[in-house]
């Protein structure tokens, strides 16, 4: 019975799909065909609630009894706001997809902050669909950004954006059902996990990471991030039979939590710290021998955002050293806040050591960014993964 | 005088209007919206031309193309679904309708009660029950020791068309009653004082080739032979075969009377047509069951145009794509109403 209570509470894929497929397609279709509507109000600098936050799930600390989280809390009584915080963001592409046709029609998207991963935060960026952060009102922000994540080509100077969290695309793996260590891409083909095995949704995470292996086995000359069409076909062909056979049972969002819950997962393609910090106790992270994926979610306010002042004091909230420290230590992500190993160091030695949190020198070498691409390719590309879904 | 006359004749469209405003504004209207998107190029992101500038047919005939596999397996598990539905709804309904006595309101509860549920609480549920830790697992894997330590249910063909046959049961089961339980009891006691038997050989050859051609529809459609969960081989198909038949066989032999092959069954067609429609129009269309309980393999077209509205934004395919489908079952509707006869379809003369 609790499994299943928390099967129902945790299903926002299917709560996802559903209300999409009820009612966006038919949204989607007036407003595209309204085409650009007037442009959204203007917002203010006040500080008003609802603040509404999108985010992704486990991603986000929680107090014991899992009923709240510290964060918020305190945010809320800094503040004296509400915080709408709702885990709708599940992959990039999907969530994108219930955007686009608010933005592009010029229309407010209901949300105050977005969590986007850096190919898609620049898309939406290019696009114009996001908010200028006011730097006056994010100065604990501007002062504590680690520097290597400054000077990005979409945001050069952190007008529209400011990362949440950075993290790792590698291999997750129970170890109870598996029986063993699992320690490379090429684990996941292991034909003992045959249907136990599922991949991510898009290509930016599975293209990217058996492009590493395909690398490792000299079959693609390229890095992820400079891979060529020819090298994503490539990857496309390698995967294929698996699906053809049924080895790989599916493409994921974060919905592989609740897969590896089940025990319907046995090893899976994962973001690095979910497993750690929501999964259970035998379920582990890799960062596999042919190289991890590494990637950053940023915060954004969408065009027309209505508490556009909360949400940048949300953003500048989060960059505290302390409550950027808790937060680390809770959802095992990489923190884009300075000083948070100290602060952590502090109470707890063995979480500072924690390659999840601070990857060492050697782990950090092996990581590798994921492809940027332009709308044409990004299409040719979808394409390729989308016939791999199936769908 | 005339002004009553006038408004009298009014009256009937008046009764109409709220319908038809209904359906010209959710049905007809949406409907020619999605014709022009099934008709030009573009995707939400690279902005549309439509018609009249362009007629892009393409989309119909290179919609077929790269998803024949999902109208596939729309059809043939839609298909599989509402024969398996007929063959577990038919015999409830009867049992229903001619032994429920008393409690037959409560068993029509209890058909319609899974109604009360969520859609998809009903569909997570079955992820419980045929996942890895789930209870049938748990007795054919760990209990009996039937199959290897990796066998899954979940992600098959067989998990797919399980779901929609259990989802769209009642809606087999209740027109199915309806017209079992109109059947003139005094026809069947004429029918038996008239010498109407068991079935014996008749039924036995009958069953007998029914049960073998559901085994072979069951075992292509899923593409299963054994129980541990293998591709179709001939071996496998023949010992299938075999057992269908001799099932069939049995039940056909044994169980049918004449009677219910000459009175109840005839008289129960329309039942026996609106129920099959109902079940397979819903089912062909379906893709939370795909979703949830499949793999990327065991996709529908319902997945592909909702994946293609709502991921991949790109309309004019998925609004092509839709029209396909709807034209698809008004065309089959149409030539299965045409096999049945269209006396049957309004009640019969009996």
């Amino acid at each position: 019975m609790n499994d299943l209570d928390s099967l129902i509470r945790k299903a926002p894929v299917t709560r996802r799909v559903f209300i999409q497929g009820t009612t966006l397609a038919g949204v989607a279709g007036f407003l595209a065909a309204c085409g650009a509507g007037s442009s959204p109000k203007p917002t203010s600098d006040a500080i008003t609630g609802p603040l509404n936050f999108a985010n992704w799930p486990a991603y986000i600390d929680l107090t014991e009894d899992e009923s709240s989280s510290p964060t918020l809390t305190d945010f809320k009584a800094k503040y004296g706001i509400e915080v709408n915080y709702k885990e709708d963001i599940e992959a990039n592409e999907d969530f994108y997809a219930t955007l686009a046709p608010l933005l592009g029609a010029g229309l407010d998207s209901g949300w105050d902050i977005i969590v986007l991963t850096d190919y898609m935060a620049a898309r939406v960026v290019r696009a114009g669909w996001i908010e200028e952060i006011n730097a006056a009102n994010t100065p604990t922000a501007h002062a504590n950004i680690r520097d290597e994540l400054k000077g990005l080509a979409w945001d050069p100077d952190m007008k529209m954006h400011f990362p949440w969290q950075s993290g790792a695309t590698g291999v997750g793996y129970n170890l109870k059902s598996t029986g063993r260590d699992l320690t490379k891409v090429d684990d996941l083909f292991d034909p003992a996990f045959k249907g136990k095995v599922t991949m991510l949704t898009g290509y930016a995470d599975t293209f990217s990471l058996v492009g590493l292996l395909l690398k490792a086995k000299g079959d693609i000359s390229k890095l992820p991030a400079d891979m060529s069409y020819e090298d994503a076909q490539k990857v496309h062909d390698f995967i294929k039979p698996y699906v053809d056979s049924g080895h790989v049972r599916k493409f994921t969002g974060n919905e592989y939590l609740q897969d590896f819950g089940s025990g319907d997962t046995w090893a899976a393609m994962v973001w690095s710290g979910d497993l750690a910090s929501s999964g259970g106790e035998d379920d582990r992270f890799a960062f596999p021998v042919e190289g991890t994926i590494i990637w950053t979610d940023n915060m954004l306010i969408p065009k027309g955002a209505k508490h556009k002042g909360a949400a940048e004091a949300m953003i500048d909230f989060v960059y505290d050293v302390k409550n950027a420290a808790r937060l680390a230590a809770w959802i095992y992500y990489i923190s884009p806040v300075k000083g948070v190993a100290d602060e952590i160091a502090k109470t707890d030695a063995v979480l500072a050591a924690n390659e999840l949190l601070f990857p060492s020198a050697a782990t950090a070498k092996n990581m590798f960014p994921q492809p940027a691409l332009e709308d044409a390719d990004d299409i040719k590309w979808a394409d390729l993964a989308s016939n791999l879904e199936g769908a | 005088m005339r002004k009553t006359l006038r408004s009298r004749r009014a009256i009937p469209y008046l009764l109409m209007a709220p319908g038809l405003l209904w359906l010209l504004l959710f049905f007809v209207i949406p409907n020619l919206q999605m014709l022009l998107f099934s008709l030009s190029e573009g995707t939400l992101r690279t902005g549309f031309t439509t018609p009249p500038e362009v007629f892009d047919w393409e989309n119909f005939t290179g919609g077929i193309d790269q998803f024949s596999g999902n109208f596939r397996n729309s059809i043939v598990y839609g298909g599989l679904a509402t024969i398996l539905c007929f063959l577990i709804g038919y015999p409830l309904a009867y049992s229903i309708a001619f032994k429920g006595g008393r409690w037959k309101s409560l068993l029509l509860f209890m058909v319609i009660a899974p109604f009360f549920t969520s859609f998809l609480i009903r569909t997570i549920s079955w992820k419980i029950i045929l996942g890895n830790d789930g209870p049938l697992l748990g007795l054919i894997r760990d209990g009996l020791g039937l199959v290897p330590a990796n066998f899954s249910i979940l992600g098959t063909p067989l998990a797919v068309v399980g779901g929609l046959t259990y989802q769209f049961l009642p809606f087999m089961v209740l027109p199915l009653y309806i017209s079992i339980d109109k059947v003139d009891r005094r026809l069947i006691e004429a029918a038996q004082d008239l010498y109407a038997g068991p079935w014996r050989r008749g039924g036995a050859i009958v069953g007998g080739v029914a049960g073998a051609l559901l085994l072979i529809a069951l075992q292509l459609g899923l593409g299963y032979t054994s129980a541990t969960g293998e591709a179709a081989t001939l071996t496998g198909l023949v010992v299938g075969i075999l057992i269908g038949a001799g099932v069939g066989g049995v039940v056909g032999g044994f169980l049918v009377s004449q009677s219910f092959i000459r009175v109840t069954f005839p008289l129960s067609l329309p039942g026996v047509f609106a129920a099959s429609i109902l079940t397979f129009i819903p089912a062909i269309g379906d893709y939370v069951n795909a979703q949830l309980l499949g793999s990327p393999t065991t996709q529908m077209i319902g997945n592909v145009i909702q994946g293609r509205f709502l991921t991949q934004n790109d309309y004019p395919i998925a609004a092509a794509l839709a029209f396909i489908l709807m034209a698809g079952i008004l065309l089959s509707i149409a030539l299965y109403a045409r096999l049945l006869g269209t006396e049957e379809l309004t009640g019969g003369t009996a």
